[in-house]
């Protein structure tokens, strides 16, 4: 039996068969939506960067000879250099890596926190529901940015406060989404099922009630990568995230803001790199969603 | 002539094993009359009602030999043209008024959207149709139903409000899928007793599709009985007991009846079909 | 083997049910006939501690219901509920759902369970690993009904178990019902509209009207319509006519 028949096979003989099966058929799916496929190849991209940034940087992304600085693109330095006179596209593949550790810092930090508080709100409902409601509502109302500046105000600037800003500003969403989604089948009978067999609640929440909540997150925290992206930028921007010399694209935009109009390349390139690693989230996270939600799918 | 004609009528729908035809060759004519057609999940009998109406949406494709509605080709109307069509001249009664009903506009606006859309009468004559609408399917207090949302009427009158609905632009053909699947035993009686009222004092085609053998062979005039998209047997009203198709009979016979004294209801033998 | 005794049910200001009483033999197949609003959906949830008793009493077994834990509970009933689709997890094999209450009591001899029970409800065993969406109504039933019969309860309460299910397919579930009873002995309470099915599976009714038992008959009352009560007469009518 081929492999492929071996994955769509409707009578999968195993666990690990079905699993499989159900892996591969999401993923044909997935692969039918080109928008989508752009979307993966710029996340895959960012990913080999970020990995293989020392292999790929031809120059230090640290160090610059002040004697060329301010250069516009050219054969040697493909994006320019900056005001200290370091290669901008060194610096913009290793802010690649940068990018990415906050955005997955913050998703493992805010994803599964909002889950799990707006999963318990809604299973239980009555004044468990009301409490972390009104905490949620507490922490959804907090401007990210003034809270951010609160934190540096407190712990000093840095990216791993930059993080802890962003993460618990971000995790109330999820926790409406999940409660939203959970309200949805609280009471519908597989769940009265399994309780009857005398399942715990924490059982059934963790196993039963959680699963069904897991793909609304998924395809929440991916459209939300450009959003947090972009965050994290404007704290640069603010000298609140990264410091330098550390080459975040946010911080490098706002170093590049001073010579915009004679020497724009300081500035665009990184710009460049977010919108377009922004974009590539963006455009996944709505093929991811309407192949794991197909009630949301766009029309055609 | 008949007000409906099909003739091999085919409903096609990809899937990742190939293409499925849900619809397979369907042909019958349509008078004056009470049609049902009866079948259960799968045989295709409530494609066939979206396919009359156009209500079959891509990726699903229809296909057939005749589909005339009073003499109109219904195979090449522009999406623009059966919009015209549906709810002026042939209408689609739903199952679940919970469902079929807007519940964020009230009943009196919901029947008058339709006037709004196909005519051109002014506010008074649209209101006065609008509770003649609610009067021909026995509710007695327009005026009041007609300033209520969904959810504040019972399903029984949320169902005559669809019947409503779709009749205020007097329609020649009015297809009813399963419209007393979701109403209580005792309500079921009275939307069809209306049902057949329009039918006669109005001069309509009505097919009901449903899965209710009984209910069906006893209400309508005609039925057609259809398995995995044919039709595989046409009885007259009443005449269930001289059912001669195996899967017919076999349906039939499965039944349990209110003095059962089996000890085993006998099964569909699906491999004989 | 079921005892409900003077059981009312009110919620904010309406009365679902009103000092209802009856009583179910072990091994006896019991149905409550009613139309929907007659409470009859609600004396189950009662019995299945979903909806908690206003005042009166309800009792599955010898042991006492009161402060008896869930586990225990579990031993003594299950429910078959009425829609297919709604009742099996959207994201659980057959087989999740069928070890899931073996898991919960830590029983041993899962997969061999699981494949008898298979068998005994006339699934294929290659559906094990099926979903939900990948079975039909009456395929989704019977693995209901199997993940009710897992921890081998003596009750089963039903909640229009056919309903929702194609003519051919209800006889085929009908048919299983009545072979389990038989062979397991098992005490069924049964809800249903239809009266036809509860002439099929049962021995005895009750029959409700706006929460309150209007009358209780045996079967042979069913199948002649000779019953006491107008509107027992009234529904015996509608079925025939």
């Amino acid at each position: 039996m081929t492999v492929r028949h071996y994955l769509l096979s409707d009578d999968p003989e195993t666990r690990m068969q079905a699993r499989l099966g159900r892996t591969y058929r999401l993923a044909r799916a997935l692969a039918r939506n080109p928008l989508a496929m752009v979307g993966l190849v710029i996340i895959l991209m960012l990913l080999i960067v970020a990995a293989l940034a020392p292999l790929l940087a031809p120059f230090s992304p640290i160090e610059g000879e002040l004697a060329n600085r301010l250069q516009p693109p050219s054969a040697t330095h493909w994006m320019g250099t900056d005001e200290l006179g370091r290669d901008i596209l060194s610096r913009v593949i290793y802010g690649a890596r940068i990018t990415l550790m906050i955005v997955l810092l913050v998703a493992v930090i805010s994803a599964p926190l909002g889950l799990m508080i707006g999963t318990v709100a809604a299973y239980f409902g009555g004044w468990i529901d009301r409490v972390l409601m009104g905490l949620t509502d507490i922490f959804l109302s907090l401007p990210r940015l003034i809270l951010a500046l609160a934190f540096v105000a407190a712990l000093g600037p840095g990216i791993e406060n930059a993080v802890i800003a962003i993460a618990i500003t971000a995790w109330p969403v999820y926790a409406r989404i999940a409660r939203a989604e959970v309200l949805t089948f609280r009471n519908a009978e597989f769940l009265d099922a399994v309780r009857m067999q005398g399942a715990s609640s924490l059982r059934v929440i963790a196993l039963h009630v959680v699963p069904l909540c897991l793909s609304s997150t998924i395809v929440r925290v991916t459209l939300d990568m450009a959003g947090i992206i972009l965050t994290a930028a404007g704290l640069g921007f603010l000298g609140l995230g990264a410091q330098p010399p550390l080459p975040e694209w946010g911080a490098m935009i706002s170093r590049g803001r001073s010579f915009i109009l004679d020497q724009w390349w300081v500035a665009t390139m990184p710009g460049f790199a977010i919108v377009i690693v922004s974009l590539g989230f963006c455009l996944f996270g709505d093929g991811l969603r309407d192949v794991l939600d197909p009630k949301q799918r766009s029309r055609g | 002539m008949s007000l409906l004609s099909i003739e091999n009528l085919r409903v096609t729908f990809p899937s990742d094993h190939g293409p499925v035809e849900v619809v397979r060759g369907l042909s019958f004519d349509l008078g004056l009359e009470r049609l049902g057609i009866v079948g259960e999940s799968g045989s295709g009998k409530s494609m066939t009602g979206r396919a009359i109406m156009g209500l079959i949406p891509p990726p699903g494709h229809v296909s057939a030999d005749r589909l005339e509605f009073d003499g109109i080709d219904l195979r090449n109307l522009s999406e623009a043209d059966m919009r015209q069509m549906r709810g002026a001249r042939m209408s689609m009664v739903l199952q679940d008024p919970k469902f079929s009903l807007n519940p964020v506009i009230r009943i009196g606006e919901q029947i008058e959207e339709a006037m709004t859309v196909h005519s051109a009468c002014d506010p008074g004559e649209r209101r006065q149709r609008m509770l003649d609408a609610l009067r021909a399917v026995r509710i007695d207090n327009p005026e009041r139903v007609a300033k209520l949302y969904p959810h504040e009427v019972s399903g029984g009158m949320g169902q005559r409000v669809m019947i409503a609905m779709m009749v205020v632009m007097e329609p020649a053909l009015m297809i009813a899928d399963e419209p007393t699947s979701a109403l209580d035993v005792s309500v079921r009686g009275q939307v069809l007793h209306i049902l057949g009222d329009l039918v006669q004092r109005r001069g309509m085609g009505l097919i009901l599709i449903s899965h209710d053998l009984n209910m069906v062979a006893r209400w309508c005039d005609r039925i057609l009985v259809m398995f995995q998209g044919k039709i595989v047997e046409e009885l007259g009203s009443g005449e269930l007991y001289k059912a001669r198709h195996p899967y017919t009979r076999g349906l039939v016979a499965s039944l349990p009846r209110i003095d059962e004294d089996r000890t085993r209801l006998p099964v569909l033998d699906r491999g004989a079909l | 083997m079921i005892q409900v005794q003077n059981l009312s049910v009110r919620y904010d200001e309406t009365t679902i049910l009103h000092d209802v009483s009856f009583n179910v033999a072990a091994g006896e197949s019991f149905a409550l006939v009613g139309e929907s609003g007659s409470g009859k959906s609600t004396i189950l949830k009662a019995l299945a501690r979903q909806v908690k008793p206003s005042s009166g009493a309800v009792q599955i077994g010898v042991d006492p219901q009161e402060g008896a834990d869930r586990l225990t509970l579990a031993r003594q009933a299950q429910m078959v509920f009425q829609d297919p689709y709604g009742s099996l997890h959207p994201r659980r094999t057959v087989d999740d759902a069928l070890i899931e209450p073996l898991v919960v009591h830590r029983l041993p001899d899962r997969d061999q369970k699981v494949l008898d029970m298979l068998d005994a409800v006339g699934l294929p065993r290659r559906f094990r690993f099926r979903l939900p969406h990948q079975l039909s109504g009456g395929q989704r039933q019977r693995v209901a009904i199997a993940r009710a019969l897992m921890l081998d309860p003596p009750v089963l309460l039903l909640d229009e178990p056919t309903s929702a299910l194609d003519v051919s397919v209800q006889a085929e579930i009908l048919n299983l019902l009545k072979s389990l009873h038989e062979e397991k002995n098992l005490t069924f309470l049964l809800v249903t509209h239809d009266l036809p099915v509860a002439s099929f599976l049962c021995d005895r009714l009750a029959i409700l009207k706006s929460g309150r038992i209007l009358e209780l008959a045996d079967v042979a009352t069913l199948r002649t319509g000779n019953f006491a009560s107008e509107y027992g007469r009234e529904l015996f009518q509608r079925s025939v006519g």
